[in-house]
């Protein structure tokens, strides 16, 4: 809302205010102003008038002019550079002494030539190049001929005297689109005068205008006649007021109808009474047509949209836009002027569908003061006698179909005082409620009512009230203390502390913590979503189909990311991220990891790619870390026919059995579709949510035994396809009572082994309690060797 | 005659053993003089050819002179030992300039440092962290907010929608609502650190997608003083112990009064410089006394309890905190931008 200082100056008292005096109490009083705007500004300006003008003896683009500045400053010579400087000109001249934005004028001799002041343009004296056609900002401003000569106040002639605020007015205070409210607010900031001045303009005939609604969108509707109006252009101080407040000036009677609005808030609507067909104007919400409107274009009406029709026909889409077929023009003679209260969510609908927002449907979107439409009709009546040369004013008829709330609230000072933590007197609690025109009265010790201003549509429960004391008498009032709470234990739950040790065992293995977006594209929704590709929540609103779909999974984000990276060679990379997922069905917290090319070591003296086995190790690190015992946990092959994971080379995670991650390297195939062909990544996708919640037993010390333990080695050469895991196996069911341990050394394949066998070293740690002898020892190894064979054909080497 | 010998042995032995630099030929020495061939060995096994009154004092000095000879060789031994290893050592030298292995501890977006540590404030001070999600119903992210349907703040936030009553939350105050409805009535004390969405093209300043920390206290007796003191400890802990905060009256459909809090610009100190346009201000967060409407609605008696809630935009805190100049940067992850942030001890 753009509020012009000269225009509210006139009700109510701004004397010793500056522009930033008023926006810093407004804006201390919770309406926020985001900008002071002057208009122009300058000291010691005089009209003068060019009488001569001749070239610069030393220039080939100065003029040296003789400008009469009127009897108290005489003729005066200037030396100007602008094109347009000419003889008989009426001009702006800065006097010496003059402060302009950009400095001050002083005296001077310009190539020899003495200069006494300075002829201006609009843009020197700070006027906003928008607001100026191109010629005003290429040469000094060319007043009108009939411009008074020696006139001192040039800014009031120009109009440019005024400084504009715009206040970011909230959703809570609509009222304060209207510039009488702002006024009023003003005075209750500073505690100053207000006057608003009300007119009545009296009937002079009876109209037959009917006005009704049958729709429960619009619940008030009052219109009056007016006859012989004359259509022309608006006076000066209205054009000016109304350019301040951002709205262009068309003529008279359109201006009075915008004017109004600024300053009452009820937004107006003028009816060429001569192009309606029945001197009728009913609002209705059933309306299925095209409307032509004002701007002559044709719009698709639906039920639900406020139609004020007259003879069944739509003649204004209400509060949004007139009919074309019923608009004033320069040669409109009778009016029918409406003030109607209509809903915002149906204005809202309609303006956000058809993409027509004007300052009319803004105001009643926010809602506007359903009870002042009379008073309101009369001020343009007013206006209209004054301007439109306006004669005949008719009687007002009104529909009301609501009645005026109950708008008096009992609060009590107590509860104000406690609620924001103040020791105001009761006194002061009045006064200030008074001054924001809640006509409040102490009833009792601790009790008072009350009686809300019909335009304060945001105030209903004594909450407000507080809010209504402490914004004017400032928060600095508030005892700043904490809370005196009951102490209790507080913190992070087991869960909640979990997850930051796993982040922090991450972070502590040198990974990076990313941060990536929750919504994807339909297609990249299922990529590399190993886990859980089904049931994901898509928009019905996105803003671009690449972010439509809310995610199931992180890997593909954080495949992005690395591929952010690695396209600005960092090619080297361990990223991870842990974020809520949600479905339709289920909603668990995930961990992604993606390792990149080479390990991420200080030094780069070797370099070792990631492989399946760096991520097997982090995802084990993770059960030991939070205390799950290895039994708890396996890997098994994972196998998918998407080819996003090494077939080879990828596990699934089971946790008590239910697959809870899968990662591996990826496949050939998807890393030349990622650009990442001459690298290598591994990945993992992993629901973390059963390790957050896994319950963990204490571990009872298990004794430590006194006697040595024994290690032996056994190497064999296998069937490659048997996995070392089942090998140790039976090694332990083997050697059950007297192997400790017994753990995979080496393995090796290729050159010197025989194709499809593979050799591998383990190491068995034997141990009882009690002296092991070299007998039992020996035909305990000579035991695991022979079930070894039995079962994987082994050779054994040693 | 034979005593010289003796003597001229050991003088030859001292001789050659001082002049010995190696081991090796330290070990020929011994050999030398030592071993059974050598003129003492020999002499020593001639001994019993000696007459009785000699036999005793010569065979002594050969001992003497054998003892002697052993230890000048164990002596030297010794010191060539340390000449060795010290010359071994000084082979071994290495660059230590070098790096050493393994890898640096991760970066962290700031967007996490920044949530740890706010979160850890709030801890510290006996909050718990609740959680709620991210998929909301517009009964949680607006009715019992006190944003009825087609209420005008609804205007305030453009929501991403899943369906007519689901949507992605616009805030992460639905956590309010649901902390209270599990509460029952109970004292309240939390904080919730979320993802909230909404429908805004992706810019420098702005993001469809942020975090917010939402703080919520209920209890009996609550008023704005303690919104104040509470946040002015967090904005200490957070900025810096100068750090001021003012609060300025403004609104929220489930606060009353709302206010926003400023603090004091860490750059200028609350002089005013041009990160906070000249007010010495800056705004960080904002908050209220929880509305009555969404007490009664959640369970609790507006007349017995009364509570304040508080949102703080978390990639808000880092922008200022560090200085960065586009929200955008929180979501592309460039190694190089996270490495310049690790976890404060």
């Amino acid at each position: 809302m753009l509020v012009s200082l000269k225009t509210v100056r006139q009700f109510v008292n701004l004397d010793g205010l500056s522009a930033e005096d008023i926006a810093n109490g407004l804006t201390f009083a919770g309406i926020e102003v985001e900008e002071v705007v002057t208009l122009a500004s300058g000291t010691n300006l005089v009209i003068g008038h060019i009488l001569e003008c001749v070239a610069h003896p030393d220039s080939d683009h100065l003029h040296v002019l003789k400008v009469d500045l009127g009897p108290k400053y005489g003729i005066q010579q200037i030396v100007c550079g602008a094109p347009n400087a000419r003889e008989g000109l009426k001009v702006i001249v800065a006097n010496i002494g003059a402060k302009l934005p950009g400095g001050e004028i002083k005296a001077s001799k310009i190539r020899g030539v003495e200069s006494n002041g300075m002829c201006c343009s609009l843009l020197e004296l700070g006027v906003d190049a928008k607001n100026l056609r191109k010629e005003q900002t290429e040469g000094i401003e060319e007043l009108p001929a009939d411009a008074e000569v020696g006139n001192e106040d040039v800014l009031g002639y120009l109009g440019l005297d005024d400084q504009v605020l715009n206040l970011k007015v909230l959703a809570n205070r609509p009222d304060l689109l209207s510039l009488y409210n702002v006024a009023r607010e003003i005075g209750a900031i500073f505690d100053r005068e207000v006057k608003i001045p009300t007119y009545e303009v009296k009937n002079t005939f009876t109209t037959d205008l009917k006005v009704g609604s049958e729709t429960d969108k619009c619940t008030q509707f009052s219109g009056r006649e007016i006859k012989n109006i004359k259509i022309k252009e608006s006076p000066k101080y209205m054009k000016e007021a109304l350019l301040a407040m951002g709205v262009r000036s068309i003529n008279n009677i359109v201006d009075i109808g915008n004017y109004v609005m600024l300053l009452t808030g009820q937004p107006l609507h003028m009816y060429d009474k001569d192009k309606l067909e029945k001197a009728e104007l009913i609002a209705k919400s059933d309306f299925s047509c095209d409307f032509v409107a004002l701007d002559e274009q044709t719009y698709k009406v639906i039920p639900g949209d406020i139609v004020i029709s007259s003879n069944n026909e739509a003649m204004c889409l209400g509060g949004v836009m007139g009919a074309n077929k019923c608009a004033v023009d320069e040669n409109t003679k009778n009016i029918y002027i409406e003030a109607a209260s209509f809903d915002g969510a149906s204005i809202r609908h309609t303006s956000n569908r058809l993409g027509l927002s004007s300052e009319s449907s803004q105001r009643f979107v926010k809602g506007t003061n359903h009870y002042q439409s009379e008073a309101v009709i009369n001020f343009a009546s007013n206006l209209i006698k004054e301007l439109c040369e306006g004669e005949q004013f008719s009687n007002i008829v009104v529909y009301q179909s609501e009645k005026k709330p109950e708008s008096t609230l009992k609060c009590r000072f107590s509860h104000i005082n406690n609620r924001l933590g103040t020791d105001f007197s009761n006194k002061e609690i009045i006064d200030v409620l008074n001054r924001l025109y809640f006509k409040a009265e102490q009833l009792g010790e601790d009790e008072f009512v009350v009686n809300i201003p019909e335009f304060r549509l945001d105030v209903t429960c004594e909450a407000d009230i507080s809010e209504e004391v402490i914004r004017i008498l400032g928060f600095k009032h508030v005892k700043s203390e904490l809370p005196a709470l009951d102490t209790k234990v507080g913190g992070l739950t087991l869960s909640q502390s979990r997850l930051r040790k796993i982040r922090d065992y991450l972070l502590l293995n040198g990974l990076d913590e990313c941060l990536t977006y929750s919504l994807l594209s339909k297609e990249n929704a299922t990529k590399f979503n190993l886990l859980h590709d089904e049931d994901k929540y898509e928009l019905l609103n996105p803003l671009t189909d690449e972010r439509e779909v809310f995610r199931t999974h992180i890997l593909f984000s954080l495949l992005e990311s690395a591929l952010y990276n690695y396209n600005r060679q960092n090619k080297d990379l361990a990223l991870f991220e842990t974020s809520n997922m949600m479905s339709k069905t289920s909603r668990s917290e995930h961990l992604s990891i993606v390792l990149l090319g080479n390990k991420l070591e200080r030094d780069m003296m070797k370099k070792t790619p990631y492989d399946f086995f760096d991520m097997k190790g982090l995802v084990e690190g993770l059960f030991s870390l939070l205390g799950v015992e290895a039994s708890r946990y396996k890997f098994e092959r994972y196998s998918s026919e998407k080819e996003e994971l090494h077939p080879g080379k990828s596990a699934k995670i089971l946790f008590q059995n239910q697959v809870i991650g899968v990662f591996g390297e990826l496949h050939p195939i998807a890393l030349q579709a990622l650009g990442l062909n001459k690298t290598n990544c591994v990945v993992l996708e992993m629901n973390i949510d059963p390790l957050l919640n896994a319950k963990v037993t204490l571990a009872k010390m298990n004794p430590i035994s006194k006697f040595p333990s024994v290690s032996r080695d056994l190497a064999m050469l296998v069937d490659k396809k048997i996995p070392a895991s089942d090998i140790i196996k039976l090694i332990k069911v083997s050697g059950k009572g007297l192997v400790k341990d017994a753990r995979i050394f080496d393995v090796y394949e290729g050159e010197g082994i025989v194709k499809n066998l593979k050799s591998i070293a383990v190491n068995i740690v034997i141990a009882k309690e009690g002296t092991l002898t070299d007998k039992e020892i020996t035909d305990l190894m000579d035991k695991i060797k022979y079930d070894l064979a039995k079962s994987f054909k082994v050779e054994l080497r040693m | 005659m034979k005593n010289e010998t003796v003597i001229e042995i050991l003088e030859e032995a001292n001789t050659e053993i001082a002049s010995a630099s190696t081991s090796e030929r330290l070990q020929e020495l011994k050999i030398k003089f030592l071993a059974k061939k050598s003129v003492l060995m020999s002499l020593m096994s001639e001994l019993g050819k000696l007459p009785p009154e000699e036999r005793k004092s010569f065979g002594q000095m050969l001992n003497e002179t054998r003892t002697k000879i052993s230890a000048l060789i164990e002596q030297k031994e010794t010191e060539i030992r340390k000449q060795e290893l010290q010359k071994k050592l000084e082979r071994e030298e290495i660059d230590i300039t070098l790096p050493g292995r393994n890898a640096d501890v991760g970066g962290q977006n700031p967007f996490y440092v920044v949530k740890d540590e706010i979160t850890d404030i709030f801890l510290n001070m006996g909050f718990e962290v609740a959680d709620g999600p991210e998929v909301e119903t517009d009964l949680f992210n607006f009715e019992l907010l006190n944003i009825p349907k087609d209420h005008p703040a609804r205007d305030m936030q453009d929501t991403f929608y899943i369906s007519d009553n689901v949507l992605l939350r616009t805030h992460t105050s639905p956590v309010q609502a649901h902390t209270m409805q599990v509460a029952g009535g109970k004292p309240i004390r939390i904080i919730c650190p979320g993802k909230t969405y909404r429908r805004d093209d992706d810019d420098a300043t702005h993001s469809h997608q942020f975090a917010q920390i939402e703080g919520l206290v209920i209890d009996k007796n609550i008023n704005i003083g303690h919104l104040k003191a509470t946040l002015e400890l967090f904005a200490k802990k957070m900025f810096g112990e100068k750090r001021e905060i003012r609060l300025r009256p403004s609104y929220f459909p489930f606060t009353e009064p709302s206010v926003e809090v400023d603090i004091t610009c860490a750059n200028c100190d609350g002089k005013g410089c041009s990160m906070c346009k000249g007010t010495g201000y800056i705004e960080i967060l904002g908050g209220g006394m929880v509305h009555p409407n969404v007490l009664k609605m959640n369970g609790y008696d507006p007349e017995v309890y009364s509570g304040f809630a508080f949102g703080i935009g978390i990639e808000r805190v880092a922008i200022l905190r560090y200085g960065i100049d586009d929200i955008r940067k929180f979501y592309q992850n460039d190694v190089r931008f996270l490495h310049q942030y690790r976890k404060k001890a």
